[in-house]
């Protein structure tokens, strides 16, 4: 997963994706009139990259976004999350544990070849302790790792990774996984060229891919300049004649430079102007359904919220909390209310699974559940909501419903800020934070299960609630070695039995909230909410 | 005067240890594990946490990190960020750009401050004096983001004349509305310092001595008026520049100038102890040869302010 540590907090992440791209600019700019051109540079809204631009090692927006267009992986995604074979000429397997990868003939941008050493390479320096790589956690599923994804005993090499020849390798999996070749196409999944391995450091200020486009420039703190690949051959070509990420602090002067023209996309409307963005005039602006989804989490260790009684009060709050209200009043519109543990925007989402009807506002069901639990074992106390005062808005929503709690259940309910994001998830991780506490998910690759493998398996690296349920684990195994519907139907039963125990409660979707210039075209989110950068004209 | 220079930049050895280490303290004591933060909502290995506490010493105690910071400072090496680069790299770009932004805001607000002061002084209870009091107060009421923003809308979106944000390149002519901005508030304290300073001096005894003399208004005004009246100004303007400096956080983030304010502003969010340190080090650095400057500048426009 990808933060906007700053700002973002959380998961609060930016938002952005959506397949129904609703333009919602009043229009009159249509000049069909021939002036879309293929050598235009398009200029995007970025933040400096936090770290070396290395795939192993770039976990946040401001560095993502460019490694996400100068390198391709094994695979890449189609704008609504399907995927595509992408360097890959083929990735099979019998058994969905070992995994055989063939690669077609490419070269990186310096002219050598794209070969298996590439892959294994990259992922070994990834996963490798003494490298501490930010991305490290992402080569969990990989034989000869730990749980989060760290060679084993300060190793080197993965011993789940095998060279066979220059132009296929093996991956050999902890546990059959059919959704592995999905993960492939996330940048700590991108090859490394022979160079890097030579002086990583250099390498991180101007690396070397093999994507759609070949990094000309980073000027620190001010721009990441980015120019078509000719070589490349794979299924993102460029269709402009550049890209620019103008680096901000404060999206808010960026949201003023698309309004007079000065910066084409900006892919997070601030704040500020998030009720008048749709109406604004001096710009085209988008909204669509989101993946990123916020949540509030209740360890099973709270008193009175485990067991019978924990999954009536659980419920309880749930239908107590009227995510309607809180979305318009609050955040305008720019969130959609939950309807299940993912979002709308992946290929198994399946509306209206039973037990959903707990995300559905109603005081006296909540009030009665909260009795039943109640004549289990009367509950005392506070119930304390913890949210990071550095994401935007989280005051607001967690006071409103926080107080929606107190005035729909008649319990003693309160919000509790901590400083920081860093505070907040220290807290969680060293598990003393003892109370509930605000969560979220932005999908590392489009999958239902990315939603709920990591979050809530028994034992997973991001349960950060301690769940553990043994028929809900099964399923999810089960999940992983079938395939299509038959994925997509055990996915919705695990999600059933979510539904019961809530382990989180889900509150709801951030939808995309972005503004492009006038004259600016194909314009399109993704899965990830992102803009396709290489489609954009103008 | 040599020696009083000397002892002075001696004197400031002190205040840079004491500021360093205060600083250090603080951000350590600030909440939260920098290394959480780094791996955002993923969990982190206990290798990967070890190696990474070590390469930047976040295992040792605080008063060794402080020790180990001062003793690779003292040779130049400020340690380097979480980006992997050296924090001197990173001063050595952002210092250059908010110094000028900054200089450009202290002559506009002296020059524009003691201009209207001076002349507001001279005419006081006039309409031009009572306009520029109640101006000078409603731009220090209203906070500068405000300021900031209205000014770009204007300037920038509506109307075209100056770049809406700075970016990249950052010459004269581009950073003259966003140096406007940041001198704007300093603008109205030096307007009403002089003024005040003006209209006591044009009561004092040597004012009125010069005048039986025989000399005209304007020498009278020049030479005993406003000299007299610009040491309060000065001492004022002096201090301005590191406030200046400090200050353009905000100015930069709207602006989006890749300076020292944005610089620092990045390092707080991200917790990185050697380069929050390094940044406000250099901010103590210019309030202390400022302050050193003023006090020479003193000498010059008051001989009797002699240092023994």
């Amino acid at each position: 997963m990808r933060t906007r540590r700053s700002a973002l907090a959380g998961v609060a992440l930016a938002a952005v994706a959506s397949l129904t791209l609703a333009a919602c600019s009043s229009g009159g700019d249509d000049d069909n009139g021939g002036s879309e051109s293929t050598d235009a540079v398009i200029t995007a809204y970025g933040t400096e990259p936090q770290n070396p631009l290395i795939t192993t090692n770039t976990n946040e927006v401001g560095g993502g976004n460019i490694i996400d267009l100068i390198y391709a992986g094994l695979v890449s995604y189609k704008a609504d999350g399907s995927q595509e074979l992408e360097i890959a000429e083929s990735i099979e397997s019998d058994d969905n544990k070992v995994w055989t990868i063939k690669l077609k003939d490419w070269s990186f941008t310096d002219g050598t070849p794209v070969t298996a050493e590439s892959f294994v390479k990259a992922w070994n320096f990834g996963a490798a302790a003494e490298n501490a790589q930010l991305q490290s956690y992402f080569y969990y599923p990989i034989e000869g790792t730990d749980d989060e994804g760290v060679i084993l005993d300060k190793g080197t090499e993965m011993s789940g990774l095998k060279v066979v020849d220059e132009k296929t390798f093996e991956v050999t999996l902890k546990n059959p996984e059919a959704l592995f070749p999905l993960r492939l196409g996330y940048s700590a999944y991108y090859p490394l060229p022979e160079a890097a391995f030579e002086d990583m450091d250099a390498f991180g200020k101007a690396p070397i891919g093999n994507g759609p486009y070949k990094l000309d420039k980073w000027e620190n703190n001010v721009e990441a300049v980015m120019t078509p690949n000719e070589e490349y051959k794979g299924n993102r070509e460029a269709k402009n004649g550049g890209v620019t990420f103008k680096f901000y602090t404060n999206p808010d002067s960026a949201y003023s430079d698309v309004q007079a023209g000065n910066l084409d996309v900006l892919d997070q409307a601030p704040p500020s102007a998030l009720t008048t963005f749709k109406t604004d005039d001096s710009v085209q602006a988008f909204e669509a359904a989101g993946s990123v989804n916020g949540t509030v989490t209740i360890p099973e260790s709270l008193d009175h919220f485990s067991g019978e009684e924990g999954n009536l009060r659980r419920q309880a709050i749930s239908r107590a909390i009227d995510r309607k209200e809180i979305t318009d009043k609050i955040f305008d519109g720019t969130r959609s209310p939950s309807k299940d543990f993912s979002s709308e925007l992946m290929p198994e989402f399946t509306a209206d699974i039973p037990g959903s009807e707990v995300l559905e506002f109603d005081a006296d069901e909540a009030k009665k559940l909260w009795a039943e639990a109640d004549a289990i074992a009367p509950f005392e106390g506070k119930f304390v909501v913890a949210y990071n005062g550095d994401g935007p808005g989280n005051k607001e929503w967690v006071e409103a419903l926080t107080n929606q709690l107190k005035n729909n259940l008649e319990i003693d309910a309160e919000p509790k800020a901590y400083a920081t994001f860093a505070e907040l998830r220290t807290k969680v991780t060293d598990r003393t934070i003892g109370t509930a506490f605000r969560t979220g998910w932005q999908p590392d690759y489009p999958s239902v299960y990315n939603y709920l493998g990591p979050v809530f398996g028994t034992g997973a690296g991001s349960n950060d609630g301690d769940y553990s349920n043994k028929e809900f684990d099964k399923l999810l195994s089960d999940a992983l070695s079938a395939e299509g519907d038959e994925m997509a139907k055990l996915l919705a039963q695990a999600q059933e039995i979510l539904f019961k125990d809530l382990p989180a409660i889900p509150l709801w979707n951030t939808n995309v909230a972005a503004v492009a210039a006038k004259g600016v075209e194909n314009v399109e989110f993704n899965w990830q909410n992102k803009p396709e950068y290489q489609n954009i004209t103008k | 005067m040599w020696w009083y220079i000397g002892r002075r930049i001696l004197q400031a050895i002190p205040v840079l240890l004491g500021s360093t280490f205060l600083i250090y303290a603080m951000v350590f004591a600030m909440p939260g594990d920098p290394i959480v933060a780094l791996f955002g909502e993923k969990p982190v290995s206990e290798a990967v946490r070890s190696q990474i506490e070590q390469q930047y010493n976040l295992d040792k105690p605080f008063l060794v990190q402080w020790l180990l910071f001062l003793g690779n400072a003292a040779q130049g090496d400020l340690g380097v960020s979480f980006s992997g680069r050296p924090v001197s790299e990173l001063l050595a770009e952002t210092i250059p750009v908010t110094f000028k932004l900054a200089l450009m805001a202290l002559v506009i607000e002296g020059v524009l401050g003691i201009a209207a002061g001076f002349y507001a002084g001279l005419k006081r209870g006039k309409l031009f004096d009572s306009t520029m009091l109640v101006a000078s107060l409603l731009v220090i009421a209203v906070p500068i983001f405000v300021f900031g923003f209205t000014m770009q809308l204007i300037f920038g979106v509506k109307l075209g004349w100056a770049p809406v944000t700075v970016g990249g390149d950052a010459s004269w002519d581009r950073l003259i509305i966003p140096a406007f901005v940041l001198g704007l508030v300093s603008f109205a304290y030096v307007l009403r310092l002089t003024r005040t300073s003006v209209v006591e001096n044009l009561t004092a005894d040597h004012v009125r001595t010069a005048r039986a003399k025989g000399l005209t208004d304007g020498q009278v005004n020049r030479r005993h008026v406003l000299r007299n009246s610009l040491i309060p100004v000065v001492t004022y303007l002096g201090a301005d520049l590191g406030t200046l400096m400090a200050g353009a956080i905000v100015t930069e983030g709207i602006f989006n100038i890749p300076g020292l304010g944005n610089l620092a502003f990045r390092a707080i969010q991200q917790k990185e102890g050697p380069t929050i340190v390094s940044v406000v080090t250099v901010m103590v650095l210019i309030y202390v040869v400022m302050s050193l400057i003023v006090d020479l500048l003193y000498a010059w426009l008051d001989p009797r302010i002699r240092y023994a």
